[in-house]
């Protein structure tokens, strides 16, 4: 899965070889579900269909609260994938001025505490 | 409407440091042309973690109209952006069905009555049960609103008549 970024919508990509998911950029489609609609089947079909380590990586910008929605369930995804006995490493990327991402970093953290999950400032 | 009605109106704006005001149908586009001024204004400002707060606070109050004007006379909506003593005061108003007052409100003063670590607390809890709540949101737009803001949120219900009433809230940065 190979999805460029837009004003509004964030790159996506989900390789198996390596086992990567990134998202980068903004998030505020006009139709939440109708974007992130694809990318949850995508998630919740890597437990029955690879193994091994899956890496994810998320940079936002900013993300609206229907579109957290979507995020909380791409998690559930990726949390499922770990307990069906894979290694999981998730890194948060906030700017760093950005306290706003930062904070949410973190709060996807406190819902997923079994996950390995990293938040990170980068300049 | 008269011309001297209308410089009544712009004194009005300006004695009210209004740096931004619509009124009429909120549509998704809209809040995208909106946010960008709101945004060019912002750059001018240079305060990157502010301008971040003031953007989260003006597209979550933006998306509520969308979202829960719906229901009546169009999306009709209000936006009001204030710039006085350094602060911003982002104001979203509609009219909405009486008998859909009950919930926002209770949701309101749970929300006035909280401080930010309850209302972290609040946002996270409603990550998790984001499929309790009817609208795309998943309620964490009001607790957006109130996490991002420097100072409580204020609001207001005005009866229209048996059926309506004007709703309208206040977010500052």
């Amino acid at each position: 899965m190979n999805i460029a970024a837009t004003e509004r919508t964030p790159a996506i990509s989900l390789t198996h070889n390596p086992l990567k998911l990134v998202m980068k950029g903004e998030s505020f489609p006009e139709d939440v579900s109708a974007f992130y609609g694809e990318v949850i089947t995508a998630i919740n079909q890597l437990a029955t269909s690879v193994k091994g380590k899956l890496e994810v990586e998320m940079a936002f910008i900013y993300i609206n609260s229907s579109s957290i929605k979507a995020m909380y369930r791409i998690f559930e995804g990726i949390d499922a994938y770990r307990q069906a006995g894979n290694d999981v490493q998730v890194v948060w990327r906030a700017e760093e001025d950005d306290d706003i991402m930062q904070e949410l970093g973190e709060d996807f953290k406190d819902r997923f505490q079994a996950l390995n999950f990293t938040v990170e400032q980068h300049g | 409407m008269d011309l001297s009605q209308a410089i009544l109106l712009r004194n009005s704006l300006r004695n009210n440091h209004v740096i931004m005001a619509y009124n009429g149908t909120v549509s998704d586009d809209l809040m995208v042309t909106l946010a960008d001024l709101l945004k060019e204004r912002l750059v001018a400002n240079d305060d990157v973690k502010r301008s971040k707060l003031i953007f989260a606070v003006f597209m979550e109050g933006v998306q509520n109209l969308i979202w829960h004007g719906k229901e009546h006379e169009e999306n009709m909506g209000m936006i009001l952006i204030t710039e006085h003593d350094k602060e911003i005061t982002i104001m979203c108003g509609n009219r909405i069905e009486k008998d859909k007052t009950q919930g926002l409100k209770d949701r309101l003063a749970q929300i006035e009555g909280a401080d930010k670590d309850t209302i972290r607390q609040m946002y996270r809890d409603g990550m998790s049960n984001a499929s309790e709540h009817d609208g795309p949101g998943s309620g964490l737009g009001l607790l957006e609103i109130a996490r991002r803001s420097t100072h409580p949120i204020s609001y207001t219900f005005v009866d229209v008549d048996d059926h309506s009433v004007d709703f309208i809230m206040a977010a500052t940065i």
